[in-house]
């Protein structure tokens, strides 16, 4: 209780330390990996949600009350991440979007639901909802849905004979492998292999070679870009002819700058990517980014965060009110097929997004992405 | 057999990599009796400043065999340059100070630099471009090499075979060792210790630059703080082979990088670094001063 008390005094003394105008404004925050490895993916999300809150300030704001943007820097580190949920806290933001990566998720979520503070995020973990937060919902599909489509293209589309699985040792990446070869195992597949890198340690020569005498079908990688562009280097050096398919975390400009040449015939199992997203919002702000940033959203990603965004802004609007018991209610139970740059979508109790199609793309010579497959 | 020889071949590869970077410990050491543990983070400054000179230089242009010499050496002697600096501003003042000050002084020198990598480039991932040497590979029964991997196992062994003669065979060579033994009886016998100290910066660092832009051409990705794994990986090849001792750094490096390939090839791939370092550990419990290292008397 004392605890409570103090964590209010302190909040109430930094919102008001921090603005004159306290009452006339409110904040949101982002935490997110704005350096780091994962760097342009949080700077994405981070742009994003300052492009659409610009654009709500021009309106007139929330309920007439102009938005402030606090950005907390995460490093994707569960250590960093546990910091900026107090932060953010303290700050006296009413809503926090991000983070990137489902481990920095996880690690603040405890803070923000302690502190009734609403929380979304692309984190794709099954774990981020098995604690029933009422303050956080998933902007993004679960790995279990993502697993199975997968596990599904490699058994009946494929006709994969063996598969190899490699993941890093993340919770999101280890979650998402599990759930391929789960699911690969389950329609009766023939999983060869199921090994882990140390993300970052760049030499995969190791483990490759032993593949290698496993002669897979394909290697799929669960993890992210980082590591997955020089797998798929190390994989083509080694001679491995194998298909390589990486998880959605690789589908990120660097996956291709790293992989150079041979990121041509990678396949990518992702939700649409941004400039093929048929919907209205998304041509209004995709557009609006470029213009603003002079550059794409580095990825699927910062554009699911800013649906998640969106649909907190539309809570506040449709009760009436900044309390957040509200709006996480009025968003679970009364949203209906919210309008998202990423297509409709809703929020089921748990706070699972229902309504996401995915994809798998083939990396052109030149970069560009093929759809390949979509159910 | 062709998969156990291209493990073999990985291991080798990165095991080069490491006797390069572990010169330059073992080098500072033997002669100063200190562990500079900013080599680390030097050698990774040298992959910045490579792949920098080439954006900045050569970028646009193809990348001819000429340019590719022409940014290994200018790399080279910027790190030599920053090497002899380091020296000047971290060490020298402390030369007779106690060795815990010197220690603690490399230790900071080394988060300078990499703070200082961090100031210049930026926290985020920087890519080396993929068309620097050819892609050429060559399959040989199943194994497979590539041109970078033969570039860096001959590159190596030719730098590290002229390392040995230098030491042993020539004027300087004898000064060095000279001086590694009694820095004091040098001085009597009219060894400039200063210089014969900048020079052992000069090549250890050159040695590390030449390590550091192999190790951004063949992994592409550089971050500001890998400094700190390869120094790691590097000093620990140093006390295998023997601290002080050349040819030890080599055969360190090498054995580090084969250890480490096949039991992550043959045992576990999750354990092959805590089993490599299990098995370096048995082997100091056998032989304290490494594998090269002699027993030293102590002066009493």
């Amino acid at each position: 209780m004392k605890l409570i008390k103090l964590a209010s005094a302190f909040a109430l003394s930094a919102a008001v330390a921090t603005s004159v105008f306290a009452a006339d404004t409110v904040k949101i925050g982002v935490q997110a990996p704005i350096t780091g490895k994962y760097a342009n993916e949080g700077q994405g999300i981070d742009n994003f949600v300052r492009l659409i809150v610009d654009e709500k300030n021009k309106e007139g704001g929330l309920l007439g009350k102009k938005i402030e943007v606090v950005t907390c820097d995460d490093e994707a580190k569960a250590q960093k991440a546990a910091v900026c949920a107090k932060k953010l806290a303290n700050a006296g933001v009413f809503a926090v979007i991000g983070s990137y990566t489902s481990g920095a998720t996880e690690a603040a979520q405890t803070t923000y639901y302690r502190n009734k503070i609403l929380q979304t995020s692309d984190g794709t973990s099954d774990s981020l909802i098995k604690r029933k937060y009422w303050t956080f919902f998933r902007n993004s599909f679960p790995n279990s849905a993502q697993g199975e489509f997968t596990a599904d293209y490699f058994v009946n589309q494929k006709k994969y004979k063996r598969i190899a699985i490699l993941s890093d040792y993340s919770s999101y990446a280890d979650g998402l492998a599990n759930s391929v070869e789960d699911s690969v195992k389950k329609l009766g597949g023939n999983v060869a292999f199921r090994g882990k890198i140390k993300s970052g340690t760049q030499n995969f020569t190791a483990i490759l070679t032993k593949i290698k005498a496993l002669n897979p079908d394909v290697i799929y990688y669960s993890g992210y870009y980082t590591d997955g562009g020089l797998l798929r280097v190390q994989q083509q050096q080694l001679g491995i002819k194998a298909d390589f398919v990486g998880g959605d975390s690789n589908d990120n400009p660097d996956f291709l700058k790293l992989a150079g040449d041979a990121a041509e015939g990678v396949y990518l199992v992702n939700v649409p990517t941004p400039d093929i997203l048929p919907y209205e919002a998304a041509k209004k702000y995709l557009t609006a980014y470029e213009a603003r940033f002079n550059m794409k959203p580095p990825s699927i990603w910062a554009v699911v965060n800013a649906d998640g965004l969106r649909a907190v802004m539309e809570g506040v609007e449709k009760t009436n009110s900044f309390d957040t018991k509200k709006i996480s209610e009025y968003i679970r139970n009364d949203m209906k097929d919210f309008p998202g740059i990423t297509g409709p979508f809703n929020i089921r109790e748990d706070g699972e997004r229902v309504g996401a199609s995915l994809m798998v793309y083939q990396i052109q010579e030149d970069g560009s992405y093929k759809v390949s497959f979509n159910k | 057999m062709d998969i156990f020889l291209q493990q073999l071949i990985n291991g080798l590869t990165i095991g080069s990599l490491y006797a390069l970077v572990a010169l330059g410990y073992t080098m500072v050491y033997g002669v100063m009796k200190l562990i500079n543990f900013a080599h680390g983070d030097l050698v990774a400054f040298s992959a910045y400043v490579g792949l920098t000179i080439f954006t900045q230089f050569f970028g646009a242009s193809a990348v001819s065999f000429v340019n590719v010499i022409i940014i290994f050496l200018l790399t080279a002697i910027i790190i030599a340059f920053v090497g002899v600096l380091l020296e000047r501003l971290a060490y020298r003042p402390l030369r007779t100070a106690p060795r815990l000050s010197a220690v603690v002084s490399a230790l900071g020198a080394a988060l300078v630099i990499q703070n200082g990598i961090m100031l210049i480039w930026g926290p985020n991932m920087q890519i080396f471009p993929s068309d620097i040497l050819p892609s050429t590979t060559w399959n040989i029964s199943g194994v497979i090499m590539t041109f970078t991997q033969v570039c860096i196992l001959v590159l190596s062994a030719v730098l590290m075979i002229a390392l040995y003669f230098f030491i042993n065979k020539t004027k300087i060579g004898t000064a060095i060792r000279a001086t590694a033994i009694d820095q004091d009886a040098a001085k009597l016998m009219g060894i400039n210790v200063n210089r014969i100290i900048m020079i052992i910066f000069v090549v250890g660092s050159m040695l590390g630059a030449i390590g550091g832009l192999f190790i951004g051409i063949y992994y592409r990705s550089l971050t500001f703080d890998m400094g700190w794994v390869y120094g790691l990986n590097a000093f620990i090849a140093a006390i295998i082979g023997g601290i002080g001792s050349i040819p030890g750094a080599m055969i360190g490096g090498l054995l580090l990088g084969l250890f480490n390939a096949l039991i992550a090839g043959y045992i576990s791939t999750q354990w092959a670094e805590t089993l490599t370092f299990v098995l370096l550990i048995i082997i100091l419990i056998v032989r304290p001063t490494g594998i090269l290292g002699e027993k030293t008397a102590e002066k009493v």
